[in-house]
């Protein structure tokens, strides 16, 4: 088709940039779910963009659709970063640059969520929330607007990271065509590296259960701690992991799994919160 | 005092909305503390709506939503417990305890559902890619925000509809026949990441890193580990020694992830080292890595 090969050119304008910006301000998780999390607001937000560049109809947009709706899950205030970076390759090189864009997708996601987490989940909201939270005890609403306006600065700075991302993205492409396999293995060391943290750190369960051996309960949980610190968390991952590998396994059947056997182990008094 | 319909429906309508500002916008209209301005404003309350709100902001601060974790659902119990705390004349600080806090972690039961919805419309999503059905696809995804107002917008509305007797006689109900079920969700909702963690190491080529995986769990683990105990033990300190003082915080995530980013800039400069080594590689591919010794393919 020699229309596609025209509309493989196409160049992103700064109305795109402002369309995608809009969508992700004000729609980027609406469809967030269990099983690939942010996946369709990911396709979502680059839809139009996608479909000018590769041309309406054509197995290259079926292509990049499907790349684009699998897992994917980072800070929602650093999410058009990842975006511009792809654009510009999916811009350069159309729909051989995929598998370089679903590595980049899935090394950036796991560091940028653990930055933003811990910015703008936990440091702002910690920062400004005590403000706020103090002073309205004291019956002073002034915090809660000292709030706002800080997350409007924030809104500005999520608007302006896509165009500048993408310009990086485009260097990316021209200059360090070379480096770029070594830069998708180095995004994606970071991002196992941080995906090991995020296991020792966000599952909060401990052992519960202490039998007694004559008279001395035995503590398990210290027992385990003394081996490892964190190993149950590290096995519940593992078993997981092992699980979703298994035919038939579905991440809504391993949630719904996770979710008995959880409610289960509790009530036997095996695992605690 | 009763609750009017007309605040019953604004409650409601900010109840939706606040949910959706927390996962989009993001202007802090969704923070415990703004529920409770909100919630005074409407009913004609101010003070003891950033009483409450103020104390459950504080309640749940830095509790942030890490990797799609559910957490507590501050801004439905803090609507809850102004709007009748005012109506019925409870006192502030007590309707914290006796409605805001277990309102708030009922309401995990509800950000479940809404995220478990949402997986029926990213499928819908999947066969539209097929047809190319572009208005279907948005469609489909603006439909999400469905499940998630109306987790928030139907129990806020039926409590205040159908009045605090309801609400504290369910709550009890849960905290002694069905404790067991109450903590059972409580241990869930801590396992779920773990779902998505091991999506996620599925997804990411972890056969060829895994010693970054190792690393990074045991750096982390050893480092929480030795962070919570100081805390806990200046913490008990500064109850006991009265000269005693200094800050004790939690383990930064940052250094970690600093520590993650030096160890890949060591395998990119290693990997780009070998690239220039034989002059002038002709195929991508050719990038060795030198820790690890095997031909790298990009194939994820």
């Amino acid at each position: 088709m020699t229309n596609s090969n025209e509309k493989q050119n196409y160049q992103l304008t700064d109305a795109d940039f402002k369309q995608i910006n809009r969508r992700s301000l004000f729609l980027f998780q609406s469809g967030w779910n269990y099983e690939r999390m942010q996946n369709t607001g990911y396709l979502y937000l680059i839809l139009p963009q996608l479909r000018k560049i590769y041309g309406d109809d054509t197995p290259e947009l079926k292509q990049a659709m499907k790349t684009h709706v699998q897992f994917f899950n980072t800070s929602n205030f650093f999410n058009t970063i990842i975006t511009g970076i792809d654009l510009a390759l999916e811009e350069k090189q159309g729909a051989e640059s995929l598998d370089a864009v679903a590595g980049i997708k899935a090394g950036l996601l796991g560091p940028f969520a653990a930055i933003g987490d811990s910015l703008f989940a936990a440091l702002v909201p910690t920062i400004f929330g005590t403000i706020a939270a103090n002073m309205a005890i004291n019956g002073n609403p002034t915090g809660v607007f000292i709030w706002v306006l800080a997350n409007i600065f924030i809104m500005v700075f999520r608007w302006k990271q896509l165009k500048f991302a993408y310009k990086e993205g485009v260097n990316l492409v021209t200059t360090m065509q070379n480096q770029m396999s070594a830069l998708t293995d180095a995004a994606t060391i970071l991002g196992v590296f941080m995906v090991g943290a995020l296991v020792a750190t966000m599952i909060n369960v401990h052992i519960g259960w202490q039998p007694m051996l004559g008279k001395v309960p035995l503590d398990i949980q210290n027992t385990l701690d003394m081996l490892m610190p964190k190993i149950l968390p590290a096995g519940i991952a593992g078993v997981i992991y092992w699980m979703l590998g298994k035919k038939n396994m579905t991440s809504t059947r391993a949630i719904f799994i996770v979710l008995i056997v959880s409610i289960a182990l509790s009530a036997l008094g095996i695992i605690a919160k | 005092m009763d609750i009017s319909w007309w605040q019953i429906l604004l409650l409601t309508l900010y109840a939706g909305y606040q949910i959706l500002d927390e996962l989009e916008i993001n202007s802090s209209a969704g923070s415990a503390v703004f529920a409770g301005f909100i919630t005074g404003v409407i009913m004609g309350d101010v003070k003891a709506g950033l009483l409450i709100g103020g104390s459950m902001q504080l309640t749940i601060l830095g509790v942030g939503t890490f990797g799609g974790a559910s957490r507590i659902d501050a801004n439905s119990g803090t609507v809850l417990a102004t709007a009748f705390s005012v109506a019925i004349g409870m006192k502030p600080e007590q309707a914290i305890a006796a409605i805001a806090v277990p309102v708030a972690s009922l309401m995990i039961q509800t950000d479940i559902l809404a995220r478990f919805a949402n997986t029926y419309f990213a499928h819908r999503i999947d066969k539209n890619i097929e047809d190319f059905n572009y208005s279907a696809i948005n469609r489909n995804f603006l439909l999400g925000n469905l499940p998630w107002a109306l987790s928030r917008m139907l129990p806020v509305f039926l409590a205040l509809a159908f009045g605090g007797g309801l609400v504290t006689r369910v709550v009890n109900y849960l905290n002694t026949d069905l404790k067991w079920l109450g903590d059972g969700l409580a241990v869930a909702g801590a396992i779920l990441p773990a779902v998505g963690f091991a999506i996620l190491l599925r997804y990411l080529p972890v056969k060829k890193h895994f010693p970054y995986l190792v690393l990074g769990f045991t750096l982390t683990a050893l480092l929480s580990t030795i962070f919570t105990n100081v805390q806990t033990l200046g913490t008990g300190l500064q109850g006991v020694a009265k000269g005693f003082t200094g800050a004790f915080n939690s383990l930064p995530m940052l250094a970690i992830a600093l520590i993650g980013f030096g160890l890949a800039a060591i395998s990119y400069k290693n990997s780009l080292a070998n690239n220039n080594r034989p002059s002038g590689p002709s195929q991508d591919s050719s990038s060795a890595n030198n820790d690890e010794g095997e031909i790298e393919d990009d194939e994820l």
